[in-house]
């Protein structure tokens, strides 16, 4: 076997047995690794209908055929797991040296379920693992913690941990190593409801290649394709340059998703703070973009904090803060508490909507108070007084106001909505509302084509559907090998160089054809397991803001989703991935894709509702 | 045609200023016209009077086209940007 071990490595925390377990090589070429091979094992390892926060669900951390080659960005890693924010699949990447170490401990995953007693770290190594008391960096950052323990363990080990907010059980807290985080959904809380503090990896075992001599050849030649213009831009400026972009486009979210425009946003872009801060670039290890910008924070001279778009947008114009260093710190105190930053703007966002709405008791909560925002992101890590209430995410935190305020709480499946205004980019509408982690850009890359000469953004039209269906299956791809997305536009034909690295690195002589249907099976393995996990078709659509308010300012002024077009989109789209009209899936479907079908999985043979 | 030509991104970066006004009848003339007064910009973003893979054009905020033969009027507002928007 080529790239792989061939096997993963299940963790018990609560009877400490640790048992390794053979992964078919069928298995592995259906779902290649990172997300694909996440999924595989949720279905696999998971309960029907369960509690993301009980000791028995399971958390996995996958890694993929191309971590540890010399294929640029390719040293990332998958954390999945039930979401205790949407109660659906969950999928974040994170990137760096625990990917690298990671596998080579000799394991293409681990499977970590039941709860310590205490804080632990568990340490993992080809030797075997160890059950660390963690006591220490309990109530410590991430970073802080890691850097106690690998004090104590040795610096070969990488440290992947979380932060107050994740041993808080906030909804929305991170998975962190080396500043990066696997932020979304709130993976950050199922660890803390095991007392796992941190995974500690290090070890010596590496996989052999099937062509390595050609795998240096060609990602030697990657790398320099990465130099070129298609990069340029995440390494001059990063992700953050969208922001003036977007507010001419009137397709950046403000104060809550009540404008499209931001009356600063030149203040708070890059090309600003670029001339009044000073600056570093870093990347993740083995990475030749090098999209990381790292601006000074006057606050704390010594801890650089990293600027992307969606930190900027979610703690700047959505909560209407228009202070640079303002927002530098709200960024650095998401990264310290272990908070992501696009579920802390969103939801703090809304409450300062509800405040100002007089729907909460919080007089000091109004649009454009930095002082507030942050006081707010501290109250939710710790889960004290409003931010109790906030510590669960915009859908639950608008159930329980009630007052109408579910209809401008800004989330789908309750993952709250990024820096993409659905209603100026209506493709996108489309993909938040049908990905199966909920709203979000990286699961679904419908965006691209909103800016681009294919469609009317404004305007949904069918047009949209193939598509957005497409990037939602290169989105799958690329989350499988695991490689960035930053380097798709490098790429002549993105299928044919996956293809090509599959061969590579794996072995397998796959044609592009094969990796539309494993593109399509892992999306619809996700599918699957929501499914399972009590999924309704009422869950793919926008919130009522959306659906009912115009935009009231920018290039899309007057624009709105219409609600009955968008729900007949969302059913073309289910016709084409050759589901249901409401998006059930055949259980014939199920067996063709190889898809396992988990246990108490609904049967729909028969049902009105399923297409056989 | 006067047309108000605004950069953003990388072409904002290399053509050293965020706004100009041009003459031009076309896309392909302004880009053109771009090319002759921003070489910096020209050799990484411009071929001929086209814009490269990774670079766009929106016209008014509303239209986004790469087509040179693309018509533009009086008063017309050209955005040059970077076409790649992942966040």
């Amino acid at each position: 076997m080529f790239g792989y071990h061939g096997r993963y490595l299940r963790v018990d925390l609560t009877t400490e047995d640790v048992v390794e377990v053979a992964l078919p090589a069928d298995v592995l070429q259906n779902f290649i690794g990172g997300v694909g091979l996440g999924t595989w094992l949720l279905l696999n390892e998971g309960q029907p209908l369960s509690d993301p926060l009980a000791s028995e669900a399971p958390l996995i951390f996958a890694f993929s055929p191309l971590v540890g080659s010399p294929l640029t960005t390719s040293a990332k890693f998958a954390v999945m797991a039930k979401s205790p924010l949407t109660q659906r699949i969950n999928d974040s990447l994170s990137s760096s040296s625990f990917a690298i170490a990671g596998k080579k401990t000799g394991y293409d995953a681990f499977v970590i379920v039941g709860a310590a007693s205490n804080p632990t770290c568990l340490v993992i190594e080809p030797t075997g693992c160890r059950f660390v008391a963690a006591d220490e960096c309990w109530g410590q950052s991430s970073e802080r913690a890691a850097d106690l323990l690998r004090e104590q363990l040795g610096k070969q080990f990488r440290v992947a941990s979380i932060g107050v907010a994740g041993e808080n059980l906030v909804r929305f807290a991170t998975v962190s190593h080396e500043g990066r985080h696997a932020a979304r959904g709130g993976l950050g809380a199922v660890m803390g409801s095991k007392r796992l503090k941190a995974v500690a990896v290090a070890g010596d075992r590496t996989v052999e290649y099937a062509h390595p001599h050609k795998l240096v050849d060609y990602s030697r030649e990657l790398s320099r394709k990465s130099f070129g213009p298609a990069t340029a831009k995440y390494r001059e400026l990063g992700t953050a340059t969208n922001l003036l972009t977007f507010n001419r486009l009137g397709t950046l979210p403000t104060r809550n998703f009540q404008a499209s425009t931001f009356e600063h946003a030149e203040d708070l872009s890059p090309e600003a703070m670029l001339t009044t801060h000073s600056r570093t670039r870093a990347s993740c290890a083995a990475c030749t973009i090098g999209c990381e910008h790292l601006y000074s924070d006057p606050e704390s001279p010594d801890a650089a904090v990293r600027i992307e778009y969606e930190n900027l947008f979610a703690l700047g114009p959505l909560c209407g803060v228009s202070d640079p260093d303002a927002v530098l710190q709200a960024s650095r105190l998401c990264d310290e508490l272990g908070l992501d930053t696009i579920s802390a703007g969103a939801t703090i966002a809304f409450a300062m909507e509800c405040a100002e709405r007089g729907l909460i008791d919080a007089d000091h909560l109004r649009f454009g108070d930095a002082q507030a925002l942050h006081q707010t992101l501290r109250s939710i890590a710790t889960r004290q007084g409003l931010g109790e209430l906030l510590s669960h995410g915009t859908r639950s935190a608008s159930r329980e106001i009630g007052q109408g305020s579910e209809d401008f709480a800004p989330h789908v499946k309750g993952l709250e909505i990024p820096g993409y205004e659905p209603r100026a980019l209506q493709t996108m509408a489309l993909g938040f509302a049908v990905t199966a982690r909920g709203a979000d850009h990286n699961r679904s890359g419908a965006y691209q084509v909103d800016f681009s000469e294919s469609v009317d953004r404004l305007h949904a039209s069918p047009a949209m559907i193939p598509p957005a269906i497409e990037t939602e299956n290169e989105a799958s791809l690329f989350d499988s090998l695991i490689l960035c997305k930053f380097l798709r536009g490098v790429f002549d034909d993105k299928f044919m160089a996956m293809a090509e690295m599959l061969r590579l690195t794996a072995g397998w002589d796959v044609s592009p054809d094969e990796l539309h249907r494993t593109a399509e099976r892992i999306v619809t393995a996700k599918k699957v397991y929501n499914i399972w996990q009590g999924w309704s078709p009422d869950e793919d659509m926008l919130p009522k803001r959306f659906l009912t308010e115009q935009l009231p300012d920018g290039t899309g002024f007057g624009a709105t989703i219409d609600e009955s077009q968008l729900r007949q989109l969302v059913c073309e789209y289910n016709r084409a991935r050759g589901w249901s009209d409401e998006g059930w899936i055949p259980n014939n479907q199920l067996k063709v894709l190889q898809i396992p079908i988990p246990q108490d999985y609904p049967s729909l043979e028969g049902s009105s509702s399923a297409t056989s | 045609m006067t047309v108000r030509v605004e950069f953003f991104g990388i072409p904002r970066q290399r053509a050293g200023l965020a706004m100009m006004q041009i003459e031009a009848g076309s896309l392909g003339a302004a880009v053109t016209q771009i090319a002759t007064q921003f070489p910096q910009l020209a050799e990484e973003c411009i071929h001929a009077d086209t814009l490269h893979d990774g670079y766009l054009a929106n016209v008014n905020g509303l239209t986004f086209t790469r087509d040179p033969s693309y018509p533009l009027n009086d008063g017309d507002t050209l955005l040059i940007l970077s076409a790649d928007v992942g966040g």
